[in-house]
């Protein structure tokens, strides 16, 4: 242990932000050859738009194909619905999972579109911790609205919010994301610049930002894939 | 575990390594696959060369500005309530992380996959503490439970076992009654790490890349293992080696692209996450957040020639292209970061006195600076720390005379060609066939693993067929006094009889032409 280190304080042993923060970055600035930058540094114009190139001319129309195409390879089913059928879509749904318990986020969305889970229980700001988790973790099924949907990786995009918690996406076996089709943009590009330009414009993000592209998998045992490990068994979305 | 995995001497490491047929199986499959997929989700992309110079060129922005995106990334961190700690040691880190879990008094802590907690050797530190620490990464908790066995690749850390040896494991550490099925070995785990991620006091996680302008850790992964970690206890500390920052989600978004499909070959993986202490109002995530940024060593690599080393973005494609890698494995490397990259940085952090053999440890063909998707020139790296070991004078007495030897020789056309036109009757006892079948020290390590050809009678080579050979028209003279010109004019193309030079050819194929041309003649 050093010297910069042996007197931390009990509270907060980073002392007030760091008491080496001033030495580490001298350091740093010290190795590029210069003095220390603090005045804010402009990013560069970026030599390439392949980002922004990628699928942006492609219709509402054919990003929903790219969207189901993608779908096909990460082992996670999408079923065309609409507002009116929405309901009877996500029961079927549950029911084809083996039934409840189901968890759905405070989504205003659910409200709009008249869904109802009898017996199914909310995320919510108003219980506690504990018993959100509890309750996430016996849920078979989770129901969510996805923000921004990613056509080319089959993602949906979900901000943390007091009545949808983290958890929410991981500890249920079956995962159930409700896409509208004016919410898919061509990829990850534009749901980045779209939270960036929100964040730059002052508005408070939720503290999580999920980008989800099926249910979870590894392959590290022998490289063979397996579908489910901690996160959801399976990934449905539906889209309308 | 540290950066170093293994005390033993280079040379009885690749043994091991080469003498273990399972895991030459098991690596040569999953190189494979991996390049295959790599290059599949590369080329549906299109323009993958334009995506590496975009790669590239913001994470040299980000290493040029690097004092400042850290310390923006500091502000808004504090700014949405977290803690920041500047370590400049890995005892630093380590002891700050271990600070932090005592002033809580806990012990139960998940962790999910970080290359950098490794080299800090953070498990160990906690462990002394008496903490029960919970690799929940597939892969790192078949190690973890197997004594903690090192990994051999850093995206996918049990690549060298094979699913027997992980029932076995499981069936020892675990109590497990199931079969060897991969998908059975996975939900066994799941079941038994899910208690541990609900009962968890302290979750630490990796940092794939932090995002400055939002105060933001962004985890890249499969098994939603990290997300986890992330929710459920109160206190996360995140862990990133301070290389590892990008301004904004809008570079992050670019270099997620690149590290998915590198690295395994998705478009993106199941999980990317940007994630930061919980916020007024929300429901769980960390009430207290801890982000630990380290340096040890990593300053030194930024003022030096091997800055572009720092581009690094741990997705192992070069590992993957490696036909070292291939043969000897990951652990023969003796640390955690193998391969390619491994051979470069693993000197850089630990010291020629330890690892002056890895440069070594490369054909120089070149795949990996091919392959790597932000442009590190890893071959090129790997030449330099050749040229330090011997400018250092680190090199054996041995390898002084035979090089100074072989500068005199290759540098003198006449001792040159006199040894051409002896070679064939001094080998002539060597030889059976056409092949060297014996000879002193370096030829007996040569032939021991492949053909060396008998050189050819004079009259026979190369050079008096050249000078010989039929023409269609014209004195043998114009031709050698073009050829002449042509070469000094810089064009070629009269005299290209064989492959381009350069990193189009590997050592190997190279040398295998060299050998039919013999056998020819």
């Amino acid at each position: 242990m050093t010297t910069s280190f042996s007197q931390p304080d009990k509270r907060n042993p980073a002392g007030s932000g760091g008491s080496n923060r001033d030495a580490f970055l001298s350091r740093v600035a010290e190795s590029l050859g210069r003095p220390r930058r603090t005045d804010p540094v402009q990013r560069p114009a970026w030599k390439h738009t392949v980002h922004l190139d990628t699928l942006a001319d492609r219709t509402t129309e054919q990003l929903v194909e790219v969207l189901k195409e993608q779908c096909t390879f990460i082992h996670t089913q999408v079923i065309e619905s609409t507002p009116a059928l929405l309901q009877r879509t996500l029961d079927d749904l549950i029911a084809g999972f083996g039934g409840g318990p189901v968890i759905r986020s405070g989504d205003p969305r659910f409200a709009e579109y008249g869904l109802n889970f009898p017996g199914g229980s909310v995320w919510s700001p108003d219980a506690s911790r504990e018993d959100n988790v509890r309750r996430a973790e016996a849920a078979n099924v989770a129901l969510v609205f996805a923000d921004y949907a990613l056509a080319e990786s089959g993602t949906v995009v979900l901000e943390s919010r007091p009545d949808q918690g983290r958890a929410l996406h991981f500890l249920p076996a079956h995962y159930i994301g409700v896409i509208q089709r004016d919410r898919i943009v061509p990829r990850s590009t534009q749901a980045a610049a779209a939270l960036n330009r929100r964040h730059e414009a002052g508005e408070a993000l939720g503290s999580c930002i999920n980008l989800i592209s099926g249910p979870s998998n590894s392959a590290d045992i022998e490289m063979q894939l397996v579908v489910g490990v901690h996160g959801p068994l399976r990934a449905t979305y539906v889209l309308i | 575990m540290s950066l170093k995995t293994d005390n033993r001497a280079f040379g009885v490491r690749t043994e091991d390594g080469i003498g273990d047929a399972f895991m030459r199986g098991a690596v040569g499959s999953a190189q494979d696959s991996l390049k295959t997929r790599r290059l599949t989700a590369a080329t549906t992309l299109g323009d993958w060369e334009r995506w590496r110079e975009l790669g590239q060129q913001i994470r040299q922005h980000t290493l040029e500005n690097l004092d400042y995106y850290l310390g923006q990334m500091a502000d808004n961190v504090e700014r949405r309530g977290g803690q920041v700690f500047f370590a400049r040691t890995k005892e630093e880190a380590s002891g700050y992380i271990r600070q932090v879990i005592e002033n809580k008094n806990a012990r139960k802590v998940v962790k999910s996959k970080s290359m950098v907690t490794e080299e800090i050797e953070m498990n160990h530190v906690l462990a002394e503490a008496g903490c029960e620490i919970i690799e929940t990464d597939l892969g790192e908790y078949i190690l973890q439970e197997d004594d903690w066995d090192p990994p051999s690749h850093i995206v996918a850390p049990a690549l060298h076992k094979n699913r027997n040896q992980i029932r076995d494991v499981f069936a020892d550490k675990l109590s497990y009654q199931g079969d060897e099925t991969p998908e059975h070995l996975a939900r066994f785990a799941r079941k038994v790490l899910r208690e541990k991620f609900l009962e968890a006091e302290i979750g630490i996680t990796g940092c794939n890349f932090a995002v400055a302008n939002l105060g933001a850790v962004n985890l890249v992964t499969n098994e939603g293992n990290g997300d986890l970690v992330a929710a459920l206890p109160k206190t996360q500390i995140a862990v990133m080696g301070m290389e590892r920052i990008v301004p904004t989600m809008e570079e992050m978004e670019v270099l997620d692209n690149l590290l998915c499909r590198s690295a395994v070959g998705q478009k993106l993986t199941s999980y990317i996450t940007v994630m930061g202490p919980r916020a007024e109002g929300e429901v769980d995530g960390p009430e207290e957040f801890h982000l630990v940024i380290v340096d040890n060593g990593r300053s030194d690599i930024l003022a030096g020639e091997f800055r572009e080393a720092l581009q690094c973005i741990r997705c192992g494609a070069c590992l993957n292209v490696c036909p070292v890698y291939r043969h000897i494995g990951g652990h023969a490397y003796g640390s955690i970061y193998p391969g390619p990259i491994g051979a470069v940085i693993t000197p850089l952090l630990g010291g020629y006195d330890d690892y002056k053999e890895l440069p070594y440890a490369s054909s120089l063909c070149g795949a990996c600076t091919d392959v790597c998707p932000v442009k590190i020139p890893l071959h090129e790296q790997l030449i330099l720390h050749r040229q330090n070991i011997v400018s250092q004078g680190r090199t054996g007495a041995a390898d002084r005379i035979q090089m100074k030897a072989a500068g005199k020789f290759l540098s003198s056309p006449g001792l040159f060609g006199s040894t051409l036109r002896l070679a064939y009757s001094m080998t002539k006892l060597m030889s059976r066939h056409g092949r060297i079948v014996r000879g002193p020290g370096p030829i007996e390590g040569w032939i021991g693993i492949r053909d060396m050809p008998q050189p050819v009678k004079k009259r026979d080579g190369f050079r008096a067929w050249y000078e010989n050979r039929e023409r269609p028209d014209g004195a043998a003279a114009e031709t050698e006094v073009a050829d002449r010109t042509a070469r000094t004019a810089g064009d070629l193309k009269t005299t290209e009889v064989g492959p381009k030079p350069g990193r189009d050819v590997s050592v190997e194929e190279a040398s295998s032409r060299i050998g039919r041309g013999g056998d020819n003649a």
